[in-house]
């Protein structure tokens, strides 16, 4: 019995986004987390956050500064901060102007 | 090192693919098998997919990110996280809620992995393929002796603590990181034969067909909604568990939420083909369930060319999927006992699997006490535990802190502010709706006392739960917002 047009359409769309995404996911997540492991031989540590990730972090600091969960938020900031000033190559998308442009909460204060 | 010292040194997974494949391990059960594709076959074919596939990336993606970093976050099993952010005694009640819905769903998933192994060995002996072989007599005969069930499920849990025993580095990632790319070779082997039997495209066309009335029917809805979220093992402590063996610069996202979710789906799919061809090609009936798997599939075997290897095949695999299940479920009790009592690892995991083992006993003996522990455990059990986890996250924690503070840290992919609503209200409104629905259709059919008996029970469970760890919880030590994943 040959499939109906739409059957093909329905069993190709169901492939590429169930499977092949699983398959590109499972690719990309190893390839990261290698290059990490990369890193983390190289230099010790390596950036936590990305810089969109680090911008929501601050934003989230500065309008919740009493928050019981700050102190843990500006200690990750500050030591993602730290790190990045410190190593040679990040592991997220980061310019040197990026970098040069964070502040420390620890200096604010 | 000190004894505390020794106790508190926490494993982590020896490597991503050992991470990945145990969450994938743990998720794929026999319902992929056994369930998805008859589900999809009967409502709608393509329409459910389109309904599944949305609700999955909607519901069971954003779900199992936030189980699994709450994992990470706190480094903690279900108990000790719930200790952890709420730092109450009491709201641990709600992790002892998660635990011993755990403990019932594997006293009855155990003897199920019994009757997996057992297929699997009469599969290595070609008993499906020896003249004579009579499909349904073989299984009433087995599954109407107490004996060889019982004994079955005891060889189940006699193995599972065999690996967990050994920890989640020696025990669990070593057995998954070779079990897992077993079974999609061999189910992607199962499907290609399949697919080359005269008729096995009808098995493709009955579940791929789209029949997009079916998107306006509430029932489709409902059944992808429970696929979504209960086939996915979202909120049954799993992930929590296993994420708490992630170290520091492990990501999140991606691999806990994203992989595991699609990756558990690619194989009920990878199910689909594997089993349909075969059902349609040989005119069985496509019936959801154990029956599908060992009345109507061993008929093929000696009708195939080298059908005693593709029985083998077939059933070893089943296995696998359903071994990989119990491990992840037993390790949810085996992780909390260890942290939470002075037990050693192999002292936990003895006890688990000693009280899983006992409380199996009735569903080994009964089909229909297992079909019993079933419906209350999926309509009700696994519901609230999913909830109480879901309480943990978005409205505990919250939403906002959790994603900018943990979730995005060291992420392969970046989580935008769309995954706040749909932890704080989305999930929670679809699990009570589950729970209501369940409980009104199953008025007026033979279910009805046992949907009472059911929410009576889990009404019972939570306030006994929350009693109990009022009076025996311990607080934590450290300062109140402290993550353990440091």
């Amino acid at each position: 019995m040959a499939l109906s047009t739409v059957a093909w359409v329905t069993l190709l769309i169901s492939l590429l986004v169930v499977p092949g995404v699983a398959l590109v996911v499972l690719v990309r997540s190893l390839r990261t987390e290698d290059r990490k492991l990369e890193l983390l031989t190289e230099q010790d540590a390596i950036d936590e956050y990305s810089p969109r990730a680090l911008a929501d972090l601050r934003q989230w600091i500065r309008a919740h500064p009493d928050d019981p969960y700050a102190d843990v938020a500006r200690s990750r900031y500050d030591e993602c901060v730290r790190t990045l000033r410190e190593i040679d190559e990040p592991y997220y998308d980061w310019s040197e102007d990026q970098i040069a442009e964070l502040e420390l909460f620890e200096e604010d204060e | 090192m000190s004894d505390s010292e020794a106790r508190t040194a926490r494993e982590e997974w020896g490597s991503r693919f050992g991470f990945l494949m145990a969450m994938l391990g743990a998720m794929v059960g026999a319902g992929n098998i056994w369930r998805m594709p008859y589900t999809t076959g009967q409502n709608g074919g393509g329409a459910f997919l389109v309904a599944y596939v949305l609700l999955l990336y909607v519901i069971a993606v954003p779900g199992l990110m936030g189980e699994t970093m709450i994992g990470r976050y706190t480094n903690h099993g279900v108990i000790g996280a719930f200790k952890r952010v709420f730092r109450t005694r009491s709201a641990q009640g709600l992790g002892l809620v998660v635990l011993l819905v755990n403990v019932a769903l594997m006293s009855y998933y155990a003897p199920t992995i019994g009757w997996a192994l057992y297929y699997a060995a009469h599969s290595l002996l070609f008993t499906f393929t020896q003249s004579g072989f009579q499909t349904t007599a073989f299984w009433q005969g087995f599954i109407n002796d107490p004996a060889l069930v019982i004994g079955m499920h005891t060889v189940t849990m006699v193995a599972i603590a065999g690996v967990l025993v050994f920890g989640i580095r020696r025990g669990i990632e070593r057995v998954v990181k070779w079990m897992i790319p077993l079974l999609v070779v061999a189910l992607l082997a199962v499907a290609a034969m399949g697919l080359t039997l005269d008729g096995g495209m009808e098995g493709v066309a009955f579940v791929f067909t789209p029949d997009w009335n079916y998107l306006t029917k509430g029932s489709t809805w409902v059944a992808a909604l429970s696929q979504a979220l209960f086939s996915t093992g979202l909120g049954w402590g799993i992930a929590l568990t296993y994420g708490s063996y992630l170290g520091r610069y492990d990501d999140v996202p991606l691999g806990g939420g994203l992989f595991t979710a699609v990756g558990n789906t690619s194989i009920g799919l990878l199910a689909v083909f594997a089993t349909f061809p075969i059902v349609f090609a040989f005119g069985l009936q496509p019936s959801a369930g154990s029956n599908l798997l060992f009345i109507s599939i061993p008929k093929v075997f000696p009708k195939l060319p080298g059908g005693g290897l593709w029985g083998v095949t077939f059933f070893v695999s089943f296995f696998f999927a359903t071994f990989t299940s119990g491990l992840g479920i037993t390790e949810v009790g085996v992780t909390t006992v260890t942290e939470e009592t002075r037990l050693s690892r192999t002292g936990a995991v003895l006890s688990v699997c000693g009280v899983i083992w006992l409380l199996g006993i009735p569903s080994a003996y009964s089909t229909t006490f297992l079909g019993w522990m079933d419906y209350v455990c999926g309509s009700f059990g696994l519901p609230l535990a999913t909830l109480s986890i879901v309480v943990l996250v978005a409205w505990k924690l919250g939403p906002s802190r959790a994603r900018v503070i943990e979730l995005n840290r060291n992420t392969g992919v970046y989580v935008g502010t769309w995954w706040e609503p749909i932890m704080k209200y989305v999930i929670p409104v679809v699990i009570v709706f589950i729970i209501a629905y369940g409980a009104v259709s199953s008025i007026g059919t033979p279910n009805q006392s046992l949907m009472v008996a059911g929410l009576v029970i889990i009404a019972v469970l939570l306030a006994a739960s929350v009693a109990v760890m009022h009076v025996i919880g311990t607080l934590p030590d450290a300062t109140a917002a402290d993550g353990g994943g440091e």
